[in-house]
């Protein structure tokens, strides 16, 4: 990928061991998965856009194929591409050059685990195509998931695969952290966006077993006749809500973290400033989300029947939360203060990111409270405070991290113009579409909801947000077609065009070769990636 | 590669052919061996007990369902008489109760036997109080009493699915011998059959009708409820699997990050020696 | 630091059990909706509170601090050993106030929904795929047919004004949620467990119930409407109802 007169080689990229490469095809892996997810995601909007049925001749029909693109939507975002986009892609990429590393501690492992990403993607892409597809959510919540006609199979094998992609990548990346440093390199030097993956694959190596063996039990259940959570035969429905949100809780911090992580990047960068209290954001913030991500999971079953003691003895710790990341919020909006702000478009994402954070952490609180909950659970307003949060604030930082990272990735600029104009049709569009969403679901509108011929007046709201989502939809296809042209017809970039002080922009050729450093990296006892102020 | 793939999608489409059946709240039938008794569980769980039936207990005095509320409470339709053969049901409880060791009659339960026999009366409670031998401890623990208006009797026993008949020639009552969990409101929280369970079950079952109220030193008796499960198809209470399966993943997830961790260090710590 | 954090825990308890006792001094029913209606603004106003300090701090210092020159790099303090500390333990007690606060009210909040008063009236609901069935104390029972033509649809729930309603709800199939808007209540309906809500119509009026857990095909389609009606209306009703039953 170096010179340009190499000549393409795909079997090269398949049984590649270079974590650049690995990174790379994360990358295309996720965005394919997103791709996909969105068009069900415009589909979800048009079909609501009006009363009774519009995509479908009958209720039927509507109520099954929009139940599939409800669960394709959730389980392709969240699984094949937040989790890999995020803790895939950008940490295999990136992690090793800022620590200085060659590679990665086990390279076939790396390789290992993204061929089990692919094997997952096309598993989950399968999932759309055959007859009876999933249409149990991305929860696949049992009884329902048993006893459908659809095929839960599939489900539980994309789990299965991503899952354990993820568990290798997670070893794989705490041994590189640990082991793998430059010399010189102590634990408080650390990239923000470094700390932000460990954490993060701490969270995912210890709870992602709980959820492949609930669904594992759900495949059984399903398949062969056991009774795990069958109520007539002393299974217990409740169990696996609960073995599922006791990881799929943290899986949000494993999502909200590594985003986090590459905010700080790029603000600092933008900034040319230090991190606001470095030692309280990672010690603090984000190793007490770790600790806190384990003990919070029943604020999803509010509404569940859990015993009253449980359910507020988790509303005060789901309210905890806001200790370790009001601490993360700190430090990251007071990394402005006193900068030298520039707002080229990685930046742009990222300052948008900052309000996205806002406005999804912030609704959160009514939702940690129980008894608000008993109303706003599995209402639009639940809704468009995880996608504000997890899907477009997570988004927008990928695609903060794209951009950033683009010249080190392509050794190419992208192109500004058509980039800021898919920037701002993102960022508007989102907010056309989710703010409705708030609205409404405080006034009722339920969640999963194709017909809502009884809550006619919420008809013109859904409009704007289809309206909404139809933005988002041109400012996604020019945005990535923006990547693939500029990364094949891109103006060339200089080695570091942000003049970062991090080690992947000044140690680093654009795009970096094999074995990443020209020469051994060492650092100095005062160094730190952000120390502009010298 | 391929193969495995091959063999992936086949099982996938395999396993997706497989019908399934599921059935809950599975009839039960009672010990004597009638559909007759057949208690439906469906449609009488949760249903709150008359809390303002008046009662006249083993003294005489009046008291009311309502006077039990605050604790659990173990239900049981009974007769005192002994025409033909006595009432075994409330000797089998007895047996029961004496063997279940972290729920105490009295602290933890109450015990209210009640009459189905409009014949029954205060003498002929205390006849069959001397036949049933409580110990001195449980006296204020177990009342037994008969309705002050025996006409609702009827009323009362279908309102908790129990169903009873008087069989002339044989001189005696047929019914179900159930023991029924009341929780602290009066709501029905379990059906406890007396030939098929065992003081595990009837622990359970009075710990379930705690409703999740529980001290502190009783943490214990939580956690091992939590490892259990009612089964309405056996009748009795069986292992949660599922949360063992879940708590040995989690497991595995700790010790995956300890022991790559660790394993390594030892790896690197020989590179290094040599 | 010690004693701010004691301080602050015993104004969250004082709060919490002030609130709590004065809910209990009154003799009259409390209603969920109401208290959620309250627990409500006192919420948004929280959050517009913080909200609008880091919303408004973010937007003045992206204003104030724009790069002056290409070369100009940030002055962002370095914080000393005890400034970092400051930094971090006065925004955690500000937060842990603020949760206790807010979890204090949302605990007696709480309460109102989990207290049902003695003089409620029962109905039985039994979710299935995909539809409600509502059963009264006397047998009783009622629904809704979505696709039923109209005037034959049914009648839902209907209940007389002024009195409280508990429901016993549980599911024949899978798991399904009882949500209400109108009286801000929700709770789960699962096969071979019973749960509970209730709500108080203080005034008449027509609202819907709807299924609020992912329950299959017809999912959107399983609500029904919940009228709340002078009683004397309900006792005509419900004797209609029973006529209509025992005449099969």
């Amino acid at each position: 990928m170096s010179k340009k007169s190499e000549k393409f080689n795909l079997s090269e990229w398949i049984f590649t061991t270079d974590h650049k490469r690995i990174g790379v095809m994360y990358l295309i892996g996720s965005i394919a998965a997103f791709s996909v997810a969105g068009v069900m995601a415009i589909l979800i909007r048009i079909e609501q856009s009006s009363l009774g049925p519009t995509l479908a001749a009958d209720a039927m029909t509507a109520g099954q194929q929009y139940n599939q693109w409800l669960y394709f939507h959730g389980a392709a975002m969240i699984l094949a591409f937040l989790i890999p986009g995020l803790t895939g892609f950008a940490a295999n990429y990136f992690l090793p050059l800022m620590i200085g590393a060659a590679d990665v501690a086990f390279p076939r492992i790396n390789a290992l685990s993204v061929w089990l990403f692919w094997a997952g993607i096309i598993v989950a892409l399968l999932g759309f195509v055959i007859p009876d597809a999933p249409d149990i959510m991305w929860t696949g919540y049992p009884p329902y998931s048993i006893l459908t006609g659809g095929n839960t199979a599939f489900y539980v094998f994309t789990v299965h695969l991503l899952g354990f992609a993820s568990i290798l990548g997670a070893v794989n990346f705490l041994v590189t952290v640990i082991y793998m440093r430059a010399p010189g390199m102590g634990w408080n030097q650390l990239n923000m966006f470094v700390w932000s993956t460990v954490t993060a694959f701490v969270i995912q190596l210890v709870f992602v077993p709980v959820l492949a063996a609930a669904v594992t039990m759900l495949l059984f259940d399903k398949y062969l006749g056991t009774h795990f959570f069958d109520p007539s035969a002393g299974g217990d429905v409740l169990l696996y809500q609960n073995l599922f949100w006791f990881y799929s809780h943290p899986a949000v911090y494993v999502i909200l973290l590594p985003a986090l992580g590459i905010l700080y990047e790029v603000v600092a960068t933008f900034s040319k400033n230090r991190i606001f209290n470095y030692k309280a954001a990672v010690y603090g913030g984000m190793w007490g989300v770790v600790l806190i991500s384990g003990e919070v999971w029943v604020h999803h079953l509010y509404v569940s029947g859990m015993p009253d003691w449980i359910r507020i003895g988790q509303m005060i710790s789901t309210l905890l939360i806001s200790l370790p990341v009001g601490l993360l919020a700190i430090s990251l909006f007071g990394t402005l203060y006193k900068g030298a702000i520039t707002f080229e478009l990685p930046m742009k994402y990222a300052v948008s990111c900052l309000f996205l954070f806002l406005i999804g952490g912030l609704t959160g609180i009514p939702l940690a409270i129980t008894a608000l909950d008993l109303h706003l659970s599995d209402t639009s307003f639940i809704h468009a405070h995880f996608h504000y949060i997890m899907g477009i604030f997570a988004t927008f930082s990928v695609f903060a991290a794209v951009y950033y990272w683009f010249p080190k990735m392509t050794g190419k600029m992208y192109n500004d113009k058509w980039g800021t104009i898919g920037f701002w049709l993102n960022f508007i569009g989102v907010n056309v579409t989710f703010m409705p969403l708030f609205k409404i679901g405080v006034d009722g509108m339920p969640r999963r909801y194709w017909n809502y011929e009884m809550f006619p007046q919420f008809e013109t709201w859904h409009y704007i947000a289809m309206l909404g989502a139809l933005l988002v939809a041109s400012g996604m296809i020019i945005t990535i077609l923006n990547w693939i042209m500029s990364a094949m017809n891109g103006k060339k970039s200089v080695d570091n065009p942000w003049k970062s002080k991090s080690l992947e922009w000044t140690h680093t050729v654009n795009p970096p070769g094999p074995g990443n450093f020209l020469k051994d990296v060492k650092v100095a006892d005062d160094w730190t990636p952000y120390d502009y102020g010298k | 590669m391929r193969h495995i793939l091959a063999f992936f999608i086949g099982t996938i489409f395999i396993l997706g052919t497989v019908p399934v059946e599921a059935n809950y709240f599975r009839q039960r039938e009672s010990d004597v061996d009638s559909n007759v008794f057949r208690i439906l569980e469906k449609d009488f769980m949760g249903v709150q007990f008359d809390q303002d039936l008046e009662l006249i207990d083993q003294n005489g005095a009046q008291l009311k369902v309502g006077d039990f509320a605050g604790k659990p409470l173990v239900l049981v339709w009974s007769y005192y008489s002994c025409d033909g053969s006595c009432s075994a049901v409330n000797a089998e409880l007895k047996l029961l109760l004496e063997q279940v060791d972290r729920q105490t009659i009295g602290e933890n339960y109450r015990v209210l036997t009640l009459s189905f026999d409009k014949n029954d009366t205060v003498e002929t409670i205390k006849e069959f109080r001397s036949f049933l031998q409580l110990p001195p401890k449980w006296e204020k623990a177990w009342t037994f009493a008969v309705l002050k208006d025996p006409q609702k009797i009827e009323e009362m026993t279908k309102k908790t699915g129990f169903k009873f008949f008087w069989a002339p020639q044989d001189k005696t009552f047929y019914h179900p011998n159930v023991f029924i969990l009341l929780s602290p409101d009066g709501r029905i929280t379990r059906y406890i059959y007396a030939l098929t369970n065992n003081e595990k079950d009837m622990g359970l079952a009075l710990l379930e009708a705690r409703k999740g109220d529980f001290k502190v030193n009783e943490v214990i008796d939580f956690v091992v409820g939590l490892c259990y499960s009612y089964n309405y198809k056996e009748g009795r209470y069986t292992y949660n699997i599922p949360l063992y399966v879940g708590l040995g993943a989690l497991f595995i997830g700790l010790s995956l990050l300890f022991s790559s961790v660790l394993l390594f260090r030892k790896k690197k710590l020989k590179e290094g020696t040599q | 630091m010690k004693k701010m954090l004691t301080a602050l825990t015993w104004i969250g308890l004082i709060m919490s059990s002030a609130i709590a006792m004065a809910s209990d001094s009154a003799g009259v029913i409390k209603d969920p909706a109401e208290s959620w209606k309250h627990l409500w603004m006192e919420v948004m106003i929280d959050l517009y509170i913080m909200g609008g300090i880091f919303g408004a701090l973010a937007i003045y210092w992206l204003i104030k601090y724009r790069a002056k020159s290409p070369d100009a790099v940030g002055k962002g303090p370095k914080l000393t050993r005890s400034q970092r500390w400051a930094w971090a333990i006065v925004p955690c007690v500000l937060f842990l106030a603020d949760d206790l606060y807010l979890g204090a009210s949302g605990w007696s909040a709480w309460n109102v929904y989990r207290n049902v008063p003695e003089n409620a009236m029962e109905v039985k609901v039994t979710g299935r795929m995909w539809n409600w069935e509502f059963e009264y104390e006397d047998g009783t029972t009622s629904s809704y047919d979505v696709d039923g033509d109209e005037g034959e649809k049914g009648d839902g729930l209907v209940v007389p004004v002024g009195t409280p309603v508990v429901l016993r709800m549980t599911s024949e199939d899978v798991v399904h949620s009882f949500g209400i808007t109108e009286y801000r209540v929700k709770e789960d309906l699962m096969p071979g467990r019973i749960t509970y809500i209730w709500f108080y119509p203080k005034k008449e009026a027509e609202s819907w119930v709807t299924c609020t857990e992912f329950c299959g095909a017809n999912h959107s389609r399983m609500y029904a409407p919940i009228k709340a009606v002078p009683a004397a209306k309900y006792q005509e009703w419900i004797a209609k109802r029973a006529k209509e039953e025992a005449e099969g």
